[in-house]
């Protein structure tokens, strides 16, 4: 059995009298992407402080690769690569000179910037000030700086937060790629498409507790109904029925449903991650 | 990856990275520029001569007598300038014409008339004029009363026109041929000089600024340094600095050395131009060195505390007219109050002119060095402790 890269056990944290994360467990495999779905203030990011060494927990155990994360052992942190929804770069540096001033912090003196650039889009821009920058452009290299250590472990909060949608497909095939060659990806987001798109299992948080941590396909089955929506323009107007697939009949229904000359669509009666995580917290995503 | 990476390969990339920044900041790079020019222009536009004499024209003194008699007055530390003419005196007083003195008596030179002022002769600043009658010397020698003129610029306080008044009595008595009543056989008996005696080294305004204009960068460096610490805790900057092997103790000591090492250069600089590095430069060093160590500290107070460039700017204001205050007070002679020999910038300020303007060397100096020691390492100390629980709660 494969050893797990972060390993979770009951931890707590509050900040003050208000808690922000109540008895979370969870692990994630070495070239597992776990989705962290959550909306605003649900502990999503108090988590992945907790977990990268800038918050204490109250309570409970966390371990990075073996090494309990309040430890602040050096040489966890610098198998590691933490991906930040705000936007904290250098502006005054350009992006090429921020990627080898942090691969400088992991002991890295000859950084291939200009590889990591263009990963992320930006080997044109590679020496122009992140002042000058646009938002999502800023997004980009926030992701190639997470990569130059060529980390284990990758923490990415919210990494496509306001980047539009090409730029947004360009980051998630990075993450999907970091995850093939090995990484544990912890990926917080309140995006449902993007949680279902790259996730292997997908956790449910809100109000700092957590909810269910399971694949996207188990969700959706065990909150789903197992059912087929066929819509057929007849005589008549258009005709919708439901097809159940528990019933023995199913195959045969089906089967006619596609034969027949006015089918215009079939739909499964899967259920969303949102709708499963409203019927879950009674709470919205993007709340 | 499994060696952890050396604590100084860290600690220099920052450092770097800070000075890179601090150079790109067109603000403060410009400022930096103009305080360290300005500082040195003034340096060497201020006199370096001191003139605590007050000049003083008389007129209507011609006998030999009369100008031994005159020694009297140049005793209380007067510059006497004899004129020809009452006439003159007065013009000269007034402002209306200039007096140039050269061996024998003043030559008055109405503005603007011809011809220009003689060869070789330095210009008089009259401010007091005495007109002795011509018959001063034989109505006088018969005790008869006689009327003495005594003019007086309007800038001269009203305390010294009656000095002056009663130093005309006196010499009057004196060349009546009467003796005073008070006898003063030995000054040194008499003037108790009550703290430190530096009558003879009087300080020139250039000497006075020296140490307002070595702070000066100091106080600039410590806002420079603020402003980056601010900055880089208002874009959490520092927060992805901490997720790598970097810890809070490597950045907080890069921001001391960078704090050190760029205040350091500038000192040098100004220190080498206005000519006050030598002959003690490793002393001066080491002053500066702890000054700056200091500075570093408040930087990291007032950087911790700002929420914004001026909450930041606010902050480093109050810091740096606390500190800027024994500068100041430098310039004026005479010890320095309890409570400005309480701050910790006093024993810098206190040590840069004792070593620069009085040549002292290291065992005069080592009170001052022990308490910047202590200032310094306690400032920064506390800078420390706040920039960490700030850092600690992003």
């Amino acid at each position: 059995m494969t050893e797990a890269a972060i390993r979770v056990e009951d931890i707590s944290f509050s900040y003050g009298d208000v808690p922000a994360v109540e008895g979370v467990s969870f692990e994630v495999a070495p070239g597992e992407i776990l989705g962290f779905l959550g909306p605003n203030g649900a502990g999503k990011s108090t988590t992945i402080k907790i977990l990268t060494g800038q918050l204490t927990p109250k309570s409970g155990n966390a371990q990075v690769l073996g090494v309990d994360v309040t430890t602040d052992d050096p040489v966890m942190q610098a198998q590691i690569g933490v991906c930040f929804e705000e936007k904290n770069l250098y502006d005054s540096m350009s992006g090429s000179e921020n990627l080898r001033f942090f691969a400088s912090l992991f002991g890295i003196k000859n950084l291939d910037s200009d590889d990591l650039l263009r990963k992320v889009g930006l080997v044109d821009r590679a020496n122009d000030r992140v002042s000058k920058y646009s938002k999502g452009m800023r997004q980009r290299l926030m992701m190639a700086r997470t990569l130059v250590n060529t980390p284990k472990v990758l923490f990415l909060d919210e990494p496509t937060d306001g980047l539009d949608p090409v730029s947004s497909q360009a980051i998630r095939k990075l993450i999907k790629h970091e995850a093939d060659r090995g990484a544990a990806v912890l990926l917080t987001t309140h995006d449902m498409y993007e949680a279902d798109e790259l996730s292997d299992r997908v956790a449910f948080i809100n109000e700092g507790k957590l909810y269910a941590v399971d694949t996207p396909d188990n969700l959706k089955l065990e909150h789903g109904k197992r059912s087929v929506k066929v819509r057929v323009r007849e005589a008549d107007g258009v005709k919708e029925r439901t097809v159940s697939l528990e019933d023995a009949t199913a195959g045969e229904e089906l089967k006619a449903a596609v034969g027949a000359a006015g089918l215009m669509t079939i739909h499964t009666e899967e259920a969303s991650l949102e709708s499963i995580f409203i019927e879950m917290t009674g709470r919205g995503l993007e709340g | 990856m499994s060696r952890p990476v050396p604590r100084f390969t860290i600690i220099g990339s920052i450092v770097r990275k800070d000075m890179a920044e601090y150079g790109r900041d067109k603000l403060w790079a410009f400022l930096t520029a103009m305080v360290l020019i300005a500082v040195i222009a003034l340096f060497w536009i201020l006199p370096n001569d001191v003139n605590e004499s007050i000049g003083v024209g008389v007129s209507g003194l011609d006998a030999p007598a009369a100008l031994a008699a005159l020694e009297t007055i140049e005793e209380e530390g007067l510059r006497v300038v004899p004129f020809r003419s009452a006439q003159d005196l007065e013009a000269v007083v007034a402002g209306d014409a200039e007096a140039w003195q050269t061996e024998g008596q003043a030559v008055v030179i109405a503005p603007g008339s011809d011809p220009a002022a003689p060869d070789g002769a330095d210009k008089a600043n009259v401010a007091i004029g005495i007109a002795f009658p011509d018959d001063f010397f034989a109505s006088t020698a018969a005790g008869q009363r006689t009327e003495v003129t005594v003019f007086v610029d309007a800038a001269v306080p009203d305390e010294t026109q009656k000095a002056i008044t009663s130093l005309v009595r006196e010499f009057a008595f004196v060349v009546a041929g009467d003796e005073l009543p008070v006898d003063t056989p030995d000054p040194d008996e008499v003037f108790v000089v009550l703290g430190e005696d530096r009558v003879g080294s009087q300080v020139t305004a250039r000497e006075g600024f020296r140490p307002v204009f070595v702070f000066l960068i100091l106080v600039m460096e410590m806002f420079v340094m603020a402003s980056l610490i601010a900055k880089e805790i208002q874009e959490r900057t520092v927060t992805a600095v901490l997720v790598t092997p970097a810890t809070i103790g490597d950045v907080l000591a890069a921001k001391g050395i960078a704090g050190a090492l760029s205040g350091m250069v500038q000192a040098v600089i100004v220190l080498v131009a206005i000519d006050s590095l030598f002959p003690q430069p490793v002393l001066v060093l080491t002053l500066m060195l702890l000054g700056s160590v200091m500075v570093s500290g408040t930087a990291m107070l007032a950087g911790s505390t700002g929420k914004d460039f001026m909450s930041t700017l606010f902050h480093g204001m109050v810091y740096m007219i606390l500190l800027m205050i024994p500068a100041f007070a430098a310039l004026f002679p005479g010890a320095a109050s309890a409570w400005i020999r309480a701050l910790p910038s006093y024993p810098l300020v206190r040590g840069l002119v004792n070593v620069s303007t009085y040549g002292d060397g290291w065992a005069e100096t080592l009170p001052e060095l022990a308490a910047l020691f202590a200032w310094s390492v306690g400032l920064f100390a506390v800078g420390w402790v706040v920039l960490k629980r700030k850092v600690q709660t992003l």
